[in-house]
């Protein structure tokens, strides 16, 4: 009994293993975030496929180039705050409230429950990387900045962790709405320690629409897939705004776009 | 990255030390390297494991607090919880969708919001209420179940053990 269960363990242990030297391959191929590439080289991912390609022509009308994110679980939060970003150094007024309400964050996700001691690290990165990148007069320093922070492990990793933790506020602020849209019997709080906190788990609508209320950002994501018909199709968060981060959705990942 | 840990490490210890949660103390084995801690735990009042002390590892990977330590009991241990090596397989040890012991849903987990001492009181308490649906050490999850009594005699052993008292 006890044998089997030890060689189960081990069995584990190896599958962990592969899945550790995958990830390191992963990384060591693709970078956290790319430099801008043409929307034509998405043609080469998909060789002649007939539905796709269409997809792509259609894109290409629309958007001029994207930013391919590494695919580890993190790319909506990497590609949102990185495409969010980029905005928010080329306008400073909304820069400028950006920067006060992540500020007091801290302290309302203390009060909401998050420890102190292990939330405040995250928060003075994030803090570090938005005055780092502050708007001034050569902006092309600051997004060369951008680009090098979120290129770095450490950094990009502790953005992500901290946008996770505010979605997670926002989730649980607005517990009764939320509750709605999420499945299974677990309480919003229990999905939020299972699904939005950890590293590595993947988005769904709900962590955008609460990531998008947050941090008053209004995100379009344009939707490529195998479904039937040759256009992608864009889905605004909220709906009623106009678009100020655009992401490209191809099953499982999240890409940044950039209009023409 | 390895100094986003090692800061994090560095308040974590300064944090327990300051205020040590009752029956834990817990810190890196030498100031050179704080990424390998030994931690002493008291076996909870009330329980088979009381009056014990049980030494433990924590290792800590690079990427601390992004994904969590592994623990090991250093001491003869028997339990539902602890593999026959000592390994510690809670939860809270675990990022979820790394599912080794198939935890119940609602079972607390690891994120970077966690801490050592919540895995240390977790540890704690799992001391105190061993889960025996999910089995790391089957022969002891089965006595705890069907033979309590011989698994507080097995407990009180290993307790007279950890103080170095004849058994």
């Amino acid at each position: 009994m006890d044998e089997n269960t030890q060689s189960d363990a081990n069995n584990d242990e190896l599958i962990l293993q592969q899945q550790r030297q995958i990830e390191k391959e992963i990384s060591e191929t693709t970078p956290l975030v790319s430099d801008k590439q043409t929307i034509s080289t998405l043609n080469s991912e998909y060789n002649d496929d007939a539905v796709y390609c269409s997809k792509v022509k259609n894109l290409a009308e629309k958007y001029i180039s994207l930013r391919k994110t590494r695919p580890d679980g993190n790319c909506f939060f990497r590609a949102f705050a990185y495409g969010y970003l980029e905005y928010l150094v080329k306008n400073k007024d909304d820069y400028e409230k950006f920067r006060d309400l992540v500020q007091k964050a801290k302290d309302k996700l203390v009060k909401q429950g998050f420890p102190e001691l292990t939330l405040e690290d995250f928060h003075d990165t994030f803090m570090d990387v938005i005055d780092r990148v502050a708007p001034s007069e050569n902006n092309e320093e600051n997004l060369q900045e951008l680009h090098k922070l979120f290129n770095e492990q450490g950094y990009s990793d502790y953005i992500v962790v901290f946008l996770r933790l505010m979605t997670s506020g926002q989730l649980q602020e607005e517990a009764d709405f939320f509750f709605n849209f999420i499945e299974g019997d677990c309480t919003i709080q229990e999905f939020c320690h299972q699904e939005v906190e950890p590293m590595y788990k993947e988005s769904d609508h709900i962590h955008i629409i609460a990531i998008c209320k947050a941090l008053n950002a209004n995100v379009r994501v344009e939707y490529m897939d195998r479904a039937d018909g040759d256009k992608v199709m864009a889905h605004d968060f909220p709906e009623v705004n106009k678009p100020n981060v655009f992401l490209l959705y191809r099953p499982g990942h999240y890409d940044i776009l950039y209009p023409k | 990255m390895a100094g986003s840990a090692l800061r994090r490490l560095m308040a974590e210890y300064k944090q327990l030390t300051l205020n040590p949660p009752e029956g834990i103390v817990a810190g890196p084995i030498s100031e050179d390297n704080f990424f390998e801690w030994e931690a002493l735990i008291a076996g909870p009042d009330g329980t088979c494991f009381e009056g014990g002390v049980f030494p433990a590892k924590l290792i800590f990977p690079p990427d601390y607090p992004l994904s969590p330590p592994k623990m090991k009991f250093t001491c003869e241990m028997f339990h539902p919880n602890i593999f026959s090596d000592g390994r510690v397989c809670i939860s809270i040890l675990h990022a979820p969708g790394d599912d080794p012991m198939n935890y119940e849903l609602s079972s607390e987990r690891w994120s970077p919001v966690q801490s050592v001492e919540k895995i240390l009181l977790s540890v704690v308490s799992m001391l105190a209420e061993p889960n025996d649906e999910s089995g790391a050490n089957v022969d002891a999850a089965i006595m705890w179940r069907e033979q309590r009594e011989e698994f507080n005699k097995i407990a009180k052993r290993i307790v007279r053990k950890t103080l170095g008292l004849p058994s």
